[in-house]
């Protein structure tokens, strides 16, 4: 899923490349915008800058696409770009995200009515409540670090609901999601990151395996106990195996996305009083507002594949066996296409590839926009306004998930 | 005019059914599916709002 923290044995990165690496994917997370503006200027196909972070395929090449066509090309032709890749220290690959055609189709029909619209909005009670119940521990204050009280909590704590994990266990969630996400951030090198998150999948999977178990005389109502129960499409259930590596991707993958996702969207309404006059105004405009700032910020900036055959992008060769990165940030805000290069909070007609596409498109995309449609409808009901705390210095995590770990938020009117 | 989705393009995003929410509508998956395939005038700003939502271009008109 993301281009960094990828792969399969870690290859030995001297002290240069790791600062070369921190300097770039810095400077990216901080300005994507300009980063992809001056990547596209030298050439459609990136060779250079996104090789180096390949910390896990030494050797090989690496291609960024980064128009918007291209992008769309390598996203949706999985006979030439395949998904099947080591992730995030996974032994196997990873179900649905690391899987190819045919058997994706077969996962996906029993994965999609699990996280269609009309499910989700069931879930959406809860996650008001949710919402509501931390606010109601700080509103009074008048500040909160977003990050720290409602952005890492609150996808995590849905995840446990959905699974059927007590709310205790939200802490072991947070870390493990971190080490899967950025484990060269949280072990401090890129060489012992790998490392911990081959360590951490290990635990992972040892910690589902045991849920398993105790569902597997007592099953109760929910993902775990439905995936060891459901019938796939030749008439047999799922393996231990398969469940295991579904439910290790729906905790690296469905966590970190919307906790980013709410940290870049609040710190941009937080510096746009505008756009808090405008919800304010007009409530029905947050589902426009959350997708504009979803292409705008484009939180997940990557998505990987690998070429299974030669083929050519733009009209550069590409190798069997490159690693294919899809540029998702540069194909959302792109000169191809002026009206990209502005934000319009109110347009709701702009396709936005923040959820990739193609047949591996976000599984859990209607889960994130009912989560990040309840948090902003219940915050900005009861904290209309509000702004970043002055002197603060926002930074950006320099990751291919881009998200800002310390948002802290004043305001001075409330409401309720 | 007429209106279809490809659903070998569809991916499930759920713009469609979400900006023209009279045209369209989810399935079990939640992917589009056309509930007024020929639109009457005043659907069809919706249809087109649609039509540019999809980052499939799985939408079809005539």
């Amino acid at each position: 899923m993301a281009d960094y923290g990828q792969g399969g044995a870690a290859a030995a990165l001297s002290p240069e490349q790791e600062a070369q690496i921190k300097a770039w994917t810095y400077e990216r997370s901080n300005d994507p915008r300009g980063f992809y503006e001056r990547l596209r200027a030298k050439c459609p196909v990136d060779f250079e800058t996104h090789q180096s972070a390949a910390t896990g395929s030494a050797g090989t090449i690496t291609a960024a696409a980064l128009s918007r066509a291209d992008i769309e090309e390598v996203l949706r032709n999985t006979d030439v770009f395949s998904s099947e890749m080591p992730l995030m220290g996974s032994q196997e690959p990873v179900i649905p995200l690391g899987v190819d055609p045919p058997l994706h189709s077969m996962y996906r029909r029993v994965l999609d009515p699990l996280f269609s619209p009309k499910k989700m909005a069931i879930l959406q009670p809860k996650v008001a409540d949710a919402v509501n119940e931390m606010i109601d521990a700080f509103i009074a204050n008048g500040e909160v670090d977003f990050s720290a009280e409602i952005a890492v909590p609150l996808p995590c704590l849905m995840f446990l609901e959905l699974l059927g994990l007590p709310g205790a266990e939200l802490a072991d969630m947070v870390r493990w999601k971190d080490i899967m996400i950025r484990p060269e951030i949280v072990a401090g090198s890129a060489e012992a990151g790998m490392a911990l998150q081959a360590q951490t999948a290990g635990e992972i999977y040892g910690r589902f395996g045991a849920e398993m178990e105790k569902r597997r005389n007592a099953p109760t109502d929910d993902l775990i106990s439905y995936f060891m129960s459901v019938t796939v499409e030749d008439g047999r259930n799922l393996t231990d195996s398969e469940i295991l590596r579904i439910l290790f991707l729906l905790l690296a993958a469905g966590l970190d996305t919307v906790t980013i996702s709410l940290q870049a969207i609040f710190n941009y309404l937080a510096a746009h009083p505008e756009a808090q006059q405008l919800i304010h105004d007009d409530p029905d405009q947050i589902d426009n507002v959350i997708e504009e700032l979803l292409r705008w910020e484009t939180p997940v900036q990557t998505l990987s594949r690998i070429a299974k055959v030669d083929t050519e992008l733009s009209g550069c060769p590409i190798a069997a066996g490159t690693n294919v990165i899809a540029a998702l940030a540069s194909g959302n805000v792109n000169e191809e296409y002026p009206e990209t290069l502005t934000v319009d909070l109110t347009r709701g007609d702009k396709a936005h590839l923040s959820f990739g596409g193609g047949n591996h498109r976000c599984l859990g995309s209607h889960l994130a926009r009912m989560e990040l449609r309840t948090v902003l409808r219940e915050w900005h009901k009861r904290i209309p306004f509000y702004s970043i705390k002055p002197g603060t210095n926002i930074e950006w995590v320099a990751s291919s998930l881009r998200g800002i770990d310390y948002l802290p938020l004043v305001w001075t009117s409330e409401k309720g | 005019m007429k209106v279809s989705i490809d659903v070998d393009r569809c991916q499930g995003h759920g713009r469609c059914y979400e900006v023209a929410p009279d045209v369209f509508t989810d399935d079990d998956r939640g992917r589009g599916e056309v509930i007024m395939a020929d639109v009457p005038a005043e659907f069809e700003a919706q249809v087109l709002l649609a039509v540019s939502a999809c980052p499939e271009k799985a939408i079809t008109i005539s």
